[in-house]
């Protein structure tokens, strides 16, 4: 039986950059980077204190009425915003999504970390009484996915692969293999994440976090570069409408792209660090099911977080799976690492790169380290056609996804 | 505290937690009925009035009962008497 094609029909999202697709695109062109020092985290913790924080304008998260924001953490409001825009654009209504035909697939690393955090000192502080009743809803793992389909009045599948950085990008290969496979016509996917202080030390315990990098906070993520330090941690949320071609060319939607491949598989060793091998092994898994060459790529949009390992491994993986002439860039040095929404909110930005026919660049990226050496690295905004890019993500767990998507 | 007090204690309740007007809470308001609240946020409005009143609510069988706003005035009137009636 053919497959079902699944097309790209509408995106939005919440960034640190911008609420906006367009204005969030404009600010990553002109070279803005969102990381900055975090006041609001005390000084007297023994971490890095950087980050790429989301700012809502105020009153903002109150246009989500209260019976459904009781129960959202930072990372639902981010998701539930970023849905409301995604729909909108895609021209779907709360009617259709009512139907039982279109899906929400949401991952993140986990719930609601600021929740999470609050709900032990309750516990710790023996204060269990005054436990808000919502509070566990904050905290689960379906937190964002659960929250933003009661927001929308969505009847369909309700999934929340949790795959720490790759569960966004996961959503939306998840989300496309139910359009792909008829059960569901439509889904809403893509990941929602909130920087904690707590996450940002699990990072530099495990000497994965920027740290000892002596200049202005917007220059500490420096993915692929010869001085990187390791990642920053961001947040945010990233949102596409996904939809049976036919369904959309019916209904005169805008196509923004073609999913025509995907893969994800694990690494099969290591907890932390996936590995160049299986990251090669991902990325032809995702080629034949598209059915083309790697030549044919005009784009990758790499994970490239700017750790020492994890940078160096991927880019051994592009140099040994596509050679030196395709075009790589990352954005992690714009929005830092918004682990859970990172693949959603990246391929937003491809999407937008596509559609302009531009590639934006490595923020950061001066002189180009020697284990992340021998590729094109797009280091100022070029212009060039894209038909088809190549999103990759890498967990922590040793898991790896790609999604290759074509210009329709 | 006098009832007016506690009236206006239990409002501020009311519109901080639940974000109701204050133009609509009259004591013949049913709290689930016409405020729209649910279940939910019945534990929520118990461990706000707990706070605010600095008593445990969590295994008092009369506050399950209350219906009306009204209701809910009258049983921390009630709760404030018996506070204040001096000791024989």
């Amino acid at each position: 039986m053919e497959k079902r094609r699944v097309v790209i029909t509408g995106s939005g999202l919440t960034s640190s950059l911008g609420l906006d697709v367009g204005i969030f695109y404009d600010r990553l062109e002109a070279g803005n980077s969102a990381v900055r020092l975090m006041d609001g985290w005390s000084d007297k913790l023994k971490i890095n204190r950087i980050a790429a924080p989301v700012v809502l304008p105020e009153g903002l998260e109150k246009t989500i009425p209260r019976a459904f924001r009781r129960s959202m953490g930072r990372m639902s409001i981010y998701s539930a915003l970023a849905a409301e825009k995604a729909l909108l654009s895609s021209g779907l209504t709360r009617e259709y999504t009512a139907s039982g035909r279109c899906a929400c697939v949401i991952g993140s690393t986990m719930g609601s970390g600021e929740s999470i955090m609050e709900a032990s000192r309750i516990v710790i502080l023996n204060d269990s009484e005054n436990m808000p009743a919502l509070q566990f809803f904050k905290c689960a793992s379906h937190s964002a996915a659960f929250n933003t389909a009661n927001f929308l009045g969505l009847t369909g599948c309700v999934l929340a692969p949790a795959a720490a950085c790759a569960s966004g990008l996961q959503a939306i290969g998840l989300g496309r293999d139910l359009i792909q496979s008829g059960a569901q016509d439509a889904a809403i996917c893509g990941g929602a994440e909130e920087v904690t202080p707590e996450v940002t030390a699990s990072f530099e315990l495990m000497f994965a976090a920027a740290r000892g990098f002596s200049g202005p906070p917007e220059y500490s993520s420096r993915p692929f570069a010869a001085d990187r330090v390791g990642l920053v941690c961001g947040e945010g949320a990233g949102l596409v409408v996904l939809e049976e071609y036919e369904h959309a060319v019916r209904r005169g939607a805008n196509i923004y792209g073609e999913i025509i491949g995907y893969a994800t598989c694990g690494c099969g060793s290591h907890v932390s660090q996936s590995n160049h091998s299986s990251i090669v092994r991902c990325m032809d898994s995702a080629f034949r099911d598209a059915a083309i060459a790697p030549a044919q790529t005009d784009y990758i949009n790499a994970h490239a977080t700017a750790t020492l390992h994890g940078d160096a491994e991927e880019a051994m993986a592009i140099r040994e799976f596509f050679g030196s002439e395709t075009p790589v860039s990352s954005l992690k040095g714009h929005i830092g690492h918004t682990l859970g929404a990172s693949g959603a909110i990246e391929l937003i930005a491809s999407l937008e790169m596509m559609r302009r026919d531009r590639l934006l660049p490595t923020l950061n990226l001066e002189h180009v380290a020697d284990d992340c050496a021998g590729l094109d690295h797009v280091r100022s905004v070029r212009e060039q056609k894209i038909s088809i890019f190549v999103k990759n993500c890498f967990a922590f767990g040793g898991i790896n996804a790609t999604l290759i998507c074509r210009r329709v | 505290m006098t009832r007016e007090e506690i009236i206006a204690a239990i409002n501020s309740t009311f519109i901080e937690q639940f974000e109701i007007s204050e133009d609509k809470l009259t004591p013949d308001k049913q709290i689930f009925n016409d405020l729209g609240l649910d279940s939910l946020d019945i534990v929520d409005l118990m461990v706000g009035l707990q706070r605010r009143f600095g008593i445990s609510l969590r295994e008092n069988e009369e506050i399950r009962k209350v219906v009306t706003l009204g209701d809910v005035y009258e049983f921390f009137v009630r709760l404030e008497a018996k506070r204040n009636k001096p000791k024989t």
